[in-house]
């Protein structure tokens, strides 16, 4: 009896979920149609999307807030969406935005991971929105394939890994014994950045890698594991590189312990903490990816793609996926990074690819 | 000799003395003496004293945490919301006392209401498993995201560093060449035994797991304790956070992520069954000390990282595996 009674109802939710996908896709073919051309939109019209995991962490807080910045500068508000690190929530929310106006929308993403670029691309691109994403996409997705993907954008992990490598090594004196701290050892971002400490060890070959452990991009994993290293290496470790700055964070609490005041450390991401430990001269190095130009920069070409005043057909290959400029920070200008800006000129038109710095292999 | 009722002794054809040490509590230790032994013998800087203090300062908080689930198992229920209650009181402790956030300085008035909020939640899991009957597994896990949403609103986007002096040196100033941390630890042990082997509170867990119909028909009303037991575990954790706090220099809310699962592996390594009725505090200290040892040792020996978690997951089925040996004559259900 229930079977019974709750068939029809089952099958006229369904009837109806189907009917508004058909209406959905309808009205987005019909856009696309419009949008293909590409840049008619007047500039009050657009809409800005930036969306990251959570604004809980520092880094993602200031990617939105560069967003705000960029929204602000031509006239227009950002719409804020965090996701919690949960995929399905992602699709969700993007789903949701697509459902709407679809004209002259632009979206700037952080994908969860490799996987979930993939539908959000497809979505967008049925949808004719402009798209933007940053960090993840499965190397076998090619933004050349699709009409309203402007670019996506990431870093060289190995350029990072190297730059803190050498920075440790000059810090040491070009010599000594080091431990790296790695992160969890199965992601992209964890092999590269190790992969650019091996090019530094090459490059300085009288700096010893003692020892290499993961942390799993943990500062309390990163301070077990960096006294269990210290008591096994003793006097000989001069350094720890590490994969991210949380990992250096918990090595100085580690060294901060042992008494060791001597241990140069270095890090990846330039959190908020890290940067003091840089400008109090306990932490050495740490590298930036600059979350606010981050934020800002996706809007900034998806509305000058929208406005027109940039055209798809102008836009090279090559700037289609990049690997964007990155910032070593030590003493020397960690000033200029601790309350962290976006540049107006940065976000220019013509200045929207000028920190290309190279494309992703 | 012990005193057993009449009905008991009828039923009593067990083929061990119910007190004292029996072969099935040896397990561990004698994985945990065998684990140490090959490790000291592979690795000269394994046997040093250095390391040793290393060790036992590296299980403190793990020891904190374990003893707080282990009267949970003892109970025969699960408890899962460490995680989410460590990140309430690790932020909260790190914004009560001196800290960079605000003006806030109360010392250990602080850390005291860190631990009565770990409580507070703790007993929140019991009430819910006692007064809607909900399965402790559902309650805990709906405490630990209730205590990770408390945590994420108190950090408000900025890390709270703490700088009170008291705190930082529980984690740096030493005693007998041990942290202040490790000793305590050791008095949470201590504590644990005390309580599991004299108050009602612990040994009606232990008759809970047992068989708690034949508790509940024998006139006692058992919500309290199964309340009393969830708030006593919330409290452990809570000093757990307080001294993962003091360790970090700063509150987190990550401060408790791996602890739920890495407690309740030390509890049933140490030979705490997940089934209830048996095990213990010191059973459990034994657990953490053999988890400890391990990955400490393996990276003594110099075990590649890519190795590591594979070659420890099986060290610790073979070492559950051996400590319920004895067992295997019972027709015990395993599920």
């Amino acid at each position: 009896m229930i079977v019974k009674s709750r068939f029809p109802a089952a099958l006229a939710g369904l009837a109806l979920v189907a009917t508004a996908l058909a209406g959905c896709s309808e009205q987005s073919t019909a856009d696309n149609a419009g949008d293909s051309a590409g840049g008619a939109c007047d500039p009050a019209d657009v809409k800005l999307v930036g969306q990251v995991r959570n604004e809980s962490n520092p880094y993602e807080a200031s990617w939105l807030d560069g967003g705000d910045a960029f929204a602000e500068s031509v006239g227009l508000k950002q719409q804020r969406l965090t996701y919690d690190g949960e995929s399905t929530k992602q699709q969700e929310q993007i789903r949701q935005v697509l459902a709407g106006d679809t004209d002259c929308l632009v979206m700037n993403v952080l994908p969860n991971g490799d996987a979930d670029t993939t539908p959000i691309v497809k979505g967008a691109d049925a949808a004719g929105a402009y798209l933007v994403t940053q960090w993840n996409k499965p190397a076998d997705l090619n933004v050349a394939d699709y009409d309203t993907w402007i670019s996506h954008i990431t870093y060289n992990g190995e350029e990072s890994g190297q730059q803190i490598g050498d920075a440790l090594a000059e810090a040491m004196g070009g010599s000594g014994g080091i431990i790296a701290l790695q992160g969890i050892l199965d992601t992209a971002a964890a092999k590269d950045r190790f992969a650019g400490l091996e090019a530094s060890l090459e490059a300085n070959p009288d700096v010893e890698l003692l020892d290499q452990q993961t942390a799993n991009f943990s500062r309390q994993e990163a301070l077990a594991v960096t006294e269990t290293l210290l008591t096994k290496h003793g006097d000989k470790v001069k350094g720890i590189w590490a994969a991210n700055d949380d990992m250096a964070l918990g090595a100085l609490q580690a060294l901060k312990q042992a008494g060791r005041t001597d241990v140069a450390v270095a890090g990846i991401d330039a959190v908020p903490d890290a940067l003091t430990a840089i400008q109090d001269g306990s932490m050495t190095a740490t590298v930036s990816s600059d979350g606010p130009w981050q934020g800002g920069i996706g809007l900034a070409m998806g509305y000058c793609v929208a406005t027109g005043e940039l055209s798809m057909d102008d836009i090279s290959d090559e700037d289609r996926a990049f690997f964007a400029e990155q910032f070593l920070i030590t003493d020397d200008n960690v000033a200029d990074f601790v309350t962290p800006e976006t540049d107006p000129a940065d976000f220019e038109c013509d200045n929207v690819f000028s920190r290309v710095a190279g494309p992703l292999s | 000799v012990t005193l057993t009722s009449p009905a008991e002794d009828v039923v009593a054809a067990r083929p061990q003395p119910r007190r004292g040490v029996s072969l099935r509590d040896a397990g561990p230790p004698i994985a945990l003496v065998a684990v140490t032994v090959v490790f000291s013998v592979l690795s000269s800087q394994f046997r040093t004293l250095g390391n040793f203090q290393n060790i036992m300062d590296a299980a403190a908080v793990l020891a904190v945490v374990t003893c707080g689930v282990t009267f949970v198992l003892i109970m025969g229920s699960i408890d899962l919301s460490a995680t989410g209650v460590m990140a309430a009181s690790a932020i909260a402790v790190a914004l009560l006392v001196e800290n960079n956030r605000n003006g806030n300085d109360l010392g250990f008035l602080g850390i005291a209401l860190a631990v009565l909020l770990g409580a507070a939640l703790g007993g929140l899991s019991g009430l819910l498993l006692v007064l809607l009957k909900v399965p402790s597994f559902m309650t805990t896990l709906g405490v630990s995201a209730i205590g990770l949403g408390i945590a994420t609103l108190l950090f408000a986007g900025v890390q709270p560093n703490i700088t009170d002096a008291t705190l930082e040196s529980w984690a740096t100033e030493r005693l007998l060449g041990f942290t202040y941390l490790t000793w305590i630890a050791a008095v949470c042990v201590l504590l644990g035994w005390v309580v599991q082997r004299f108050t009602r509170v612990g040994r009606y867990a232990y008759a809970i797991g047992g068989a708690e119909d034949v508790l509940a028909l024998s006139g006692v009303r058992v919500a309290p304790y199964k309340v009393a037991v969830f708030t006593l575990a919330g409290a452990f954790y809570g000093l757990g956070a307080v001294m993962v706090t003091s360790q970090l220099g700063a509150g987190l809310v990550q401060a408790g992520a791996d602890f739920t699962f890495s407690s309740i592996t030390a509890a049933v390594v140490g030979g705490t069954l997940l089934t209830g009725g048996r095990g213990g505090v010191l059973h459990s200290a034994i657990g953490v000390l053999l988890i400890v040892v391990l990955t400490n040792g393996l990276v003594q020996v110099g075990v590649s990282p890519y190795w590591q978690g594979g070659v420890q997951g099986l060290i610790v089925v073979v070492a559950v595996a051996a400590a319920a040996l004895p067992l295997r004559h019972r027709n015990q259900v395993v599920k």
